[in-house]
């Protein structure tokens, strides 16, 4: 009987062992791509991007599609516009399509057209909201809001949990919709949310007045000591682990290395290429500079950052084709630099073959122009991959001509549908080795969209 | 058995002949009647062709457990903000920022709020659940500040009263032992932690004390506090971010 009772409890506890396993240590079972020097930028298009003037172009009267046109749309200062005949005097846009290429896109596009051949886009995502923070928390998580909160990690704190939990800075959120979520995730990598790029230099500054860096140091180790010894009194030592971890990355943080890189002026000056007097971009372009800073130094693994402006409801509209194009100006430079910036870790490589950009939105905008002049919120989507792991050049999925929702991409297991942001998620966790399931409730890998 | 009413109004009556009982004959036939139609009711099942079972959909299990614990949790800022607050003389949040600016110590709150891990309106940021190390920074450089100006308040201005200090309500002693260290620790303690020193695990005074004589011995002679003066705003600093008030 005791030898029984002996087995249950030794049975039990390997049991819990296992079922406590934490999934940064399952991480490095996973199979598939090394990813361990890779970088990834996620980039929200705040606001609810207008799909049928880049992505998914429309350029008929074709059901309720009423398409850009000379009538609803400033097309001065629009590099990619060119005007073909509508009705009348008005004109819309001719899209842009080249022999080289199967993507076909619209003028918003901007300065990302140069680029085609490594545009991933993903057309006829089903959003099923209509909401702002609903479609971003779709769009980040993959999960719709739980009662006004994320129910899941978002996609950039999932990839820095499995790819960086030992960066400095493993994901850094510059008004990025990060959500931290769920037991057995490393404490590391709980987002550092921002409002702007120069915050993070803000936070890290010290005065020399009074306490030097050497004292900082001293008090750092107190507190490390204290909360190490206190994890090992402690029922529950992994708070109190975490904080330990926390508070070991702050001599680098606060040593002033980083503060001084990451001053407004050291990034404009480190990265003149990019448009800080943008109309709709100057601190998206800033953030963009920020990635790259800390890409470069590698301390991070993730940066999510914000391009706003695209929420016109009314005579702002005619400005939204200008602002997609400054927004994809801001994410063309990036790569440019991207690609004239030598990897930090592996010699004779270049940035840009190991980082990856996501782009997405919350949702799209009506295809009818409503009565003030503007679009509203719709419930379809279309997003952006632009990753050495993903097909280039592709445009996959897609939205009925007359009503610009999302029409069924293929046969997924569970029967024909549209592709949705949780197989988008899915996808490009395992384009790096990472398993989708542990993050991912719904979603299915869509092997057409990776090389 | 209905019996007919009688009524006034109407001749000649009819008397109702009561129906007699089922014979035994009748009951056998019903019974034998009903077993013939069950029999034929259990005649042979139809033939169903088989055909495979259609899949289930697929399910993942999340392993990541997002359902909530009744386990130690970071604190929320605010709980930290409001510590701050209370610890430094009960100021306002205008009068922290105002008494933690100088000489680069601190600016203002507008420029942190997200990175407290507080929610942001303005640009319509949500709250932080929980701390991370650009927080820890954050809060590292505002109670370095706020234990800074306690400093020059409580122990550099030699005309401030005992019963007037906000933190350091001790007479300071020079290069103290460390018994003398221990007793005026033990004011801060009870202060930021809530309780005495002594019911601490036992070198947590013998660790604070080798930092101050650190702090100090690094700063002899050179800065606008004494060197034990700077030894205990060090001290300070580091136990207004001590572990055990980041839970609840």
């Amino acid at each position: 009987m005791q030898r029984r009772m002996a087995l249950r409890l030794l049975g039990g506890g390997v049991a819990a062992l296992a079922a406590r396993r934490p999934l940064w240590a399952a991480a490095a079972a996973a199979t598939g791509p090394a990813a361990e020097h890779d970088y990834f930028v996620f980039i929200h298009a705040a606001g609810g991007w207008d799909v049928t003037l880049w992505a998914d172009p429309r350029n008929e009267r074709k059901g309720l599609v009423e398409p850009a046109s000379t009538d609803n749309t400033d097309v001065a200062g629009l590099a990619r516009w060119k005007g073909v005949a509508l009705d009348g005097d008005t004109d819309t846009f001719a899209p842009l399509a080249a022999s080289d290429s199967k993507l076909v896109l619209g003028p918003g596009i901007g300065a990302l057209y140069d680029l085609r051949d490594r545009l991933t886009v993903i057309n006829g995502l089903a959003m099923n909201t209509v909401s702002h923070p609903d479609g971003t928390m779709f769009s980040a998580t993959g999960r719709h809001l739980a009662g006004g909160r994320a129910p899941a990690s978002s996609i950039d704190v999932a990839i820095a949990n499995e790819l960086g939990a030992d960066q400095l800075l493993p994901a850094v959120a510059i008004q990025f919709p990060s959500a931290f979520v769920g037991e057995h995730l490393d404490r590391r990598v709980i987002p550092l949310r921002v409002s702007s790029a120069a915050t993070v230099a803000k936070s890290l500054s010290r005065s020399t007045a009074y306490l030097d860096t050497a004292d900082r140091a001293a008090i750092t180790a107190v507190l490390t000591d204290e909360a190490s010894a206190l994890a090992g009194r402690s029922v529950f030592p992994e708070t109190y682990e975490r904080i330990a971890s926390q508070q070991r990355a702050q001599p680098r943080l606060i040593g002033g290395e980083l503060e001084k890189a990451f001053t407004q002026k050291a990034l404009q000056d480190a990265y003149p290429s990019f448009d800080y007097k943008s109309r709709s971009q100057s601190a998206g372009a800033l953030s963009a500079a920020f990635a790259l800073e800390a890409i470069r130094r590698n301390v991070v693994r993730s940066v999510g950052f914000a391009l706003g402006g695209l929420d016109t409801h009314n005579q702002n509209y005619k400005q939204h084709a200008r602002t997609l194009q400054e927004l994809f100006g801001v994410i063309a430079n990036l790569i440019a630099v991207l690609d004239a910036t030598p990897h930090p870790t592996r010699t004779g490589r270049k940035l840009a073959d190991h980082t990856h950009i996501l782009v997405f939105s919350e949702f799209c905008r009506t295809p009818q122009i409503n009565l003030s002049g503007g679009r509203d919120h719709y419930p379809n989507n279309s997003a952006l991959v632009i990753s050495p792991r993903f097909r280039g050049g592709l445009a996959f999925g897609k939205t009925d001509p007359e009503q610009l929702l999302p029409a069924d991409a293929k046969t997924f297991a569970d029967g024909p549908r549209p592709i949705a942001p949780p197989d988008l998620l899915a996808t490009f966790l395992s384009a790096f080795g990472v398993p989708p399931a542990p993050y991912l409730r719904d979603g299915e890998v869509v092997p057409e969209l990776l090389r | 058995m209905r019996r007919a009413q009688p009524s006034a109004s109407r001749a000649p009556q009819v008397a109702l002949v009561s129906r007699p009982p089922p014979s035994r004959a009748a009951n056998l036939r019903a019974v034998l009647a009903g077993a013939a139609w069950l029999c034929a009711a259990c005649g042979p099942a139809r033939v169903i062709a088989p055909s495979p079972p259609s899949p289930l959909p697929p399910h993942h299990e999340q392993a990541i457990d997002t359902t909530p614990k009744q386990r130690p949790r970071m604190m929320p800022p605010e709980v930290y903000l409001r510590a701050y607050m209370m610890w430094f003389g009960g100021l306002a949040p205008l009068d922290v920022q105002a008494r933690a600016r100088g000489k680069q110590l601190f600016d203002a709150w507008d420029d942190y709020l997200a990175a407290l891990g507080l929610p942001d309106y303005r640009l319509d940021l949500p709250r932080q659940t929980q701390t991370n190390s650009l927080m820890l920074a954050v809060f590292g450089r505002l109670g370095e500040a706020l234990c800074v100006r306690a400093v020059e308040h409580d122990l550099h201005s030699p005309k401030t009263p005992l019963d007037q200090r906000v933190v350091f309500a001790f007479d300071p002693v020079a290069a103290p032992t460390a018994a003398q260290f221990a007793e005026r620790f033990d004011v801060l303690h009870r202060g930021f932690l809530g309780y005495p020193a002594r019911l601490a695990p036992a070198d947590r005074t013998a660790r604070y004390h080798a930092l101050f004589d650190d702090v100090a011995h690094r700063h002899k002679g050179k800065n606008p506090l004494t060197p034990d003066e700077t030894g205990w705003a060090a001290v300070c600093t580091a136990l207004i971010q001590h572990p055990e008030t980041g839970l609840y």
